[in-house]
């Protein structure tokens, strides 16, 4: 048995459900509970007490957020690691491993006690355990409500007077309409999850003149790559050839290949994202996935995935999920489904209803048309590109 | 445009199985007496953007925070 983790700064406090710990009282908690290798970890308090369980024992730890009859096995064996799930929207999520050293490398120039963060990500998320390790480092104030949606957010940001704020554009927009003219005191906006579009930065530079601004490119394998802070979207077209902060980038068939000092064990070398890029002026701009996905509120979601499982549905004889660009969300799905002969097209929408309910919110096509039948494309396709 | 946006938000309601709220146009989307949450709030954009063949958000994000202020960004033709 190791001494508790020194890096973590006694000030910090977390505020959630209603409850105020400080760092002690967490690290003491962590000492007395009975803590597996795996963890249901859908609040703070439980990712920071396994984190410390963990490190103190000297084991790796599995924080989910769903359910995995493989955790138990994969986390298994010595050695301080973090396996956090993939937000894969359909199909089982992957366990990444992390290294928690490796991770807190970057959290340099963060170490600012007087912040008050607010939690806007799920606690077991990668984005969420950076804001987690960030704020334990520093010994700041960690502001959760896990499981609220964005307006309960906004009044914890306003309640406990959030100053840090990590969130998906989506997030963002959200927050900007249910913040009315109440503003919590913001000195530091990050956008991160999805691409940052100008429209969005323009109105959170308006709003929160003196706040530092900035996106952050990230991956789930690698990390953060990179964060832009001159409030235009995308990033400087001339970091493809001169590489940002230690990392290199370069376009592939258009689609972005990162190369990372910092990478995962098995990830060095060049490693494409998936992302594609278009180069406008001296700006290089995100424009959608190479495999099609979207993201949906922040979520990675395959409209080909959500297709084949309504297809599955008795009374299906075809269907066709569109993503929908959406000036909340990013994207949204809808779904157009041709009924088999001698469907009852009610029996059928309960039955659509019934199997969308059982994909995660964001991955449900939120208006389904019932048609005789789907127009093809050039190639006897369905047209798979996203409607502009 | 104020009766079509009540309308469909009756629809998504339905749809969640919740009841529907008398709203006017102070009503706020989010952190109101409204139990929807920005997915719903996207469907509702979706949904109108079908029905009235505009799309206010089309050069990017505009602010709204209440069922009035999102009705006074489609033309009023809309409405009829």
């Amino acid at each position: 048995m190791n001494a508790p983790p020194a890096w973590i700064d006694p000030r910090f406090r977390l505020i959630e459900g209603g409850q105020c710990h400080d760092a002690p009282a967490l690290i003491e908690m962590a000492a007395d509970g009975v803590h597996g290798p795996v963890v249901d970890a859908h609040t703070a308090a439980a990712v920071v007490m396994a984190l410390v369980a963990a490190e103190t024992a000297g084991r790796p730890v599995a924080l989910l957020r769903r359910p995995d009859p493989d955790a138990a096995e994969a986390a298994a064996g010595t050695g301080f690691a973090v396996l956090l799930q993939t937000s894969g929207t359909t199909g089982a999520p992957k366990l990444v491993r992390h290294d928690i050293a490796r991770l807190r490398v970057r959290l340099r120039g963060t170490g600012d006690a007087t912040a008050r963060w607010l939690l806007t990500y799920e606690p077991a998320s990668f984005a969420g355990l950076q804001v987690i390790l960030t704020a334990l480092a520093a010994g700041a104030t960690l502001i959760a409500r896990p499981g609220e949606g964005v307006a309960g957010l906004v009044a914890a940001a306003l309640e406990h007077g959030a100053t840090h704020i990590s969130g998906t554009p989506s997030f963002w927009r959200g927050f900007l309409m249910a913040s009315g003219d109440r503003d919590p005191p913001l000195r530091s906006i990050t956008l991160g999850g999805e691409a940052a579009d100008q429209p969005l930065l323009d109105r959170l530079a308006e709003r929160f003149p003196d706040a530092r601004l900035r996106h952050i490119y990230a991956s789930t394998e690698a990390g953060v790559l990179f964060a832009v802070a001159d409030g235009r979207a995308g990033f400087p077209a001339h970091w493809l050839e001169t590489g940002v902060d230690g990392v290199d980038l370069r376009l592939v068939g258009g689609e972005l290949e990162v190369r990372s000092p910092r990478a995962a064990p098995g990830r060095e070398g060049w490693q494409p994202t998936g992302d594609l890029i278009e180069l406008a002026g001296d700006r290089a701009l995100f424009a959608g996935r190479a495999d099609g996905r979207v993201k949906v509120g922040g979520a990675m979601v395959s409209p080909e995935a959500v297709e084949r499982h309504l297809l599955a549905v008795p009374g299906v004889a075809d269907a066709e999920v569109r993503a929908v660009p959406n000036p909340l969300t990013g994207h949204i799905l809808t779904a157009t489904v041709v009924p088999a002969p001698g469907t009852d097209p009610d029996a059928l929408r309960a039955a659509l209803r019934d199997a969308a309910a059982g994909l995660e919110p964001a991955a449900r096509p939120r208006v389904v048309a019932l048609a005789d039948s789907i127009p093809l494309g050039p190639a006897g396709k369905k047209r798979r590109e996203v409607t502009a | 445009m104020l009766d079509v946006i009540a309308e469909e938000l009756g629809h998504i309601l339905a749809e969640k199985g919740e009841p529907m709220p008398v709203i006017g146009p102070d009503t706020v989307f989010l952190g109101g007496p409204l139990p929807i949450d920005s997915l719903d709030l996207a469907t509702l954009l979706l949904v109108l953007e079908q029905r009235t063949g505009q799309d206010p958000f089309r050069a990017g994000f505009r602010q709204f925070t209440t069922v009035g202020e999102l009705a006074a960004l489609y033309q009023p033709a809309a409405a009829s």
